[in-house]
């Protein structure tokens, strides 16, 4: 009787992973627009050291706000892979609220970005640093807004049941963009903050 | 052959169907399709009217340049340098890429044997963004923007150039999306069997300009962000566009070597495609011309070679770079002339699409070695410059009509596939040889006039070196607008002619081949059999215990 189910069951779905592949390429455009203008950025601070020009005041850069973002971004790759991992399970409860804890993760890497740059009290045209860093900031958060649209488009198609454990590309996708982008602010944090 | 075809009554039945539907085509189709043909056409279309006003322009700032103690025809020095960076970005961003973007929209999915394109929609909505972006860009330079202004003229208009710098990111994002949907369909969507080694080589040329496009076009885009937001905020990077050549500066490595070669290594697939099907024979090593389009791809990748990152154009990657460019190419060229002696070599007139992509790869060694000469010469002798004169045009002229000759070729050769018409031969013979032509005069004329130490956007009076140099680059420029209204006409001529074409004139090799003409919405009329080689259509029908649907 076994056999005989086993046998009546359908195969497989063969889907072709268009949109993992997709978003891999898209994330890594992003990506690139990142490096760049950071790569720019500490050619610049490189070029003003070199030259004994100070590139952030001593104290305005502070290390404690920056690392909070860091962690936060590390729970939420958590979060996120915990969402896709539900889905691969059929377990759709969990696949909700994973997501909805990653995107109030994503939340709160905004409202910290916030925070610093009105700590800092920079302004865009006071100096090329300032500038640099209102660039290399800005962008970032164009790449968040970019990682939770994506990821509130997922929970929408997920919660109308379109993403199911065989059909569940665009949960990983969104997953994998998601990365992308808590991989750039931790090379920001290095660049910028720790190293600054 | 291995298709599995559909029954002839079902065949026949999606012939005229396909026939109404590119008859119908007009806005609404092109607002709402998820037809990658219908989307393909929109970027062949707009590339090519937009070549006709790029070529003008470019003969316009080339008869500017011969009288160089006037300035009349733009009115003053700030519009030459709008129009001579219009050339430029036109020339490249606006016809080149969006050319083989519309190509390729049409011919790769088929190539691989798919139904459409991955994620249609982002597909249509990149075209409609590069008819927007380029809307903007080029009223936006009419306006009085532009990319800055030439050292020390005032009289630019700073809102105007924050708009030519959107329209510029408005079609370099549109042209990133379709390398995606393209790059995907070739990873994603290939019918069963067909491996990444047994790709058709134009459907890899394809992939291998998308990854390049997709990792150094972003760097630009990051250069747009910074110089807009310091237009915004300062200027305090690039100093007051209004009476400085900066921002041009930080964004010209992309009509430089490497980075500009990049947009011609679909010509590699072009002749890759064209010479076995023309030699009626197998080409003569598909892996080898794989691995050559992916070295010629690697050597392009040039996000790296900009200002901001200082003076590299000594260095040891930069030197490298330029002098292993021309292998490749020269390689592929090579492999593709074999493939055709030991074929059935064509006697008498050459079609066009053959000769046009061999003639494109020749101009492409040609801007090879003219770009390692640029790059070698003046570390041999200090007092050759080089780099910052006409030989940059020369370069930058020599790549881009290899380029376009190479996509005008494609266009003869997949015409039945793309709209429906066979073109003209004797026609496509005539614009091509204008085209490489008129390519080969601007960049012999700018190389001549770079031994004179001319600066590269240089107007003024010119010793006689240089003024034979912009004579010969005069002339190549109306060969250019020529061969341009020539392909305009080609296309009208056939667009006027009823008879539907012949579904393969060219005994073609690749699943593309297998549909019927006009190509209908899906494309195959049923499923494909399983690909046993790179061109599919020589391979023996298979067995039924080997198939595979």
């Amino acid at each position: 009787m076994a056999t005989a189910t086993t046998r009546l069951l359908a195969p497989a779905l063969r889907r072709p992973r268009t949109v993992m592949v997709g978003t891999l390429f898209a994330a890594s455009a992003s990506f690139m627009v990142f490096v760049g203008i950071l790569a720019l950025y500490l050619s610049r601070r490189a070029e003003a050291r070199s030259a004994g020009i100070e590139w952030f005041p001593e104290g305005v850069i502070e290390l404690g706000p920056s690392g909070w973002i860091f962690w936060t971004l590390v729970l939420a790759s958590f979060t996120i892979q915990w969402a896709v991992q539900a889905i691969d399970n059929d377990d759709r409860p969990h696949a909700y609220v994973a997501l909805a804890i990653t995107m109030m993760f994503g939340a709160a890497v905004f409202n910290q970005l916030w925070f610093i740059i009105n700590d800092t009290g920079f302004a865009l045209a006071d100096s090329e640093a300032e500038l640099l860093f209102f660039v290399l900031i800005g962008t970032y958060v164009v790449f968040l807004i970019l990682a939770m649209g994506f990821l509130v488009l997922t929970s929408l198609r997920a919660l109308f049941g379109q993403y199911r454990y065989r059909q569940n590309d665009g949960v990983g996708a969104a997953a994998m963009y998601w990365h992308a982008v808590s991989a750039m602010y931790w090379v920001l944090w290095i660049a910028v903050f720790v190293t600054k | 052959m291995t298709m599995t075809e559909s029954p002839p009554a079902e065949a026949a039945e999606a012939e005229p169907k396909a026939a109404a539907e590119l008859a119908a085509e007009g806005l609404y189709a092109w607002l709402s399709t998820s037809d990658h043909k219908v989307i393909g056409r929109i970027w062949i279309r707009l590339s090519l009217l937009l070549l006709v006003a790029a070529t003008a322009v470019g003969a316009a700032v080339a008869f500017e340049q011969v009288d160089g103690t006037d300035t009349d025809i733009f009115g003053g020095l700030n519009g030459y340098f709008q129009m001579w960076g219009l050339y430029r970005f036109g020339m490249v961003l606006l016809v080149v890429a969006p050319l083989f973007i519309g190509l390729a929209t049409v011919i790769v999915p088929m190539q691989v044997g798919s139904s459409n394109i991955a994620f249609p929609r982002a597909a249509l909505a990149a075209a409609w963004g590069y008819v927007f972006g380029a809307i903007v860009t080029v009223v936006s330079v009419l306006a009085g923007g532009g990319w800055g202004a030439l050292d020390g003229v005032t009289g630019d208009e700073a809102d105007a150039i924050e708009l030519t710098l959107l329209g510029t990111g408005i079609v370099i994002v549109s042209i990133l999306l379709a390398s995606v949907c393209l790059a995907t369909t070739v990873i994603s969507l290939r019918t069963p069997g067909m491996g990444l080694a047994k790709v058709p080589l134009f459907a890899w040329s394809m992939l291998v300009t998308a990854s390049v496009w997709l990792l150094t076009l972003p760097v630009l885009v990051a250069n747009l962000v910074i110089v807009t937001v310091d237009l915004r905020g300062g200027p305090l990077l690039f100093g007051n566009p209004e009476g400085s050549d900066q921002i041009y500066s930080q964004l010209a490595w992309l009509f430089e070597q490497p980075q500009i070669y990049s947009m011609a290594i679909p010509v590699l697939g072009v002749i890759g495609s064209v010479a076995p099907v023309v030699a009626k024979g197998r080409h003569l090593s598909h892996a080898t011309g794989m691995v050559l389009i992916g070295l010629a791809g690697l050597l392009s990748v040039g996000g790296w070679s900009q200002p901001f990152f200082g003076d590299e154009r000594d260095e040891f990657l930069f030197v490298a770079f330029a002098l292993v460019a021309a292998l490749p190419v020269l390689a592929t060229v090579l492999l593709s002339l074999v493939t055709m002696v030991k074929g059935e070599a064509p006697v008498g007139i050459p079609p066009a699409p053959l000769a046009g992509a061999f003639g494109a790869a020749g101009v492409l060694v040609l801007a090879t070695v003219a770009g390692a000469v640029r790059v070698v010469l003046p570390l041999l002798d200090d007092t050759i410059p080089m780099i910052g004169t006409t030989a940059d045009t020369a370069v930058l002229n020599l790549v881009v009509f290899a380029a376009l000759s190479g996509g005008i070729a494609g266009l003869w050769f997949w015409a039945p596939k793309i709209g429906g018409r066979s073109l003209s031969n004797l026609t496509g013979l005539g614009v091509i040889t204008m085209l490489l032509g008129g390519g080969v005069l601007l960049g012999a004329g700018a190389l001549l006039a770079s031994f004179d130490d001319t600066p590269d956007n240089a107007v003024g009076s010119f010793d006689s070196l240089t003024e034979t140099g912009m004579t010969i680059a005069a002339i190549g420029s109306v060969l250019a607008v020529l061969g341009a209204l020539g392909v305009l006409a080609g296309l009208a001529t056939a667009l006027r002619n009823d008879a539907d074409a012949d579904g393969d004139p060219w005994g073609g090799h690749t699943l593309e081949w297998a549909t019927a003409t006009p190509v209908p919405a899906d494309n195959f009329s049923g499923p494909l059999a399983r690909v046993m080689s790179e061109a599919p259509l020589l391979d023996e029908p298979a067995t039924d215990e080997g198939e595979e649907s």
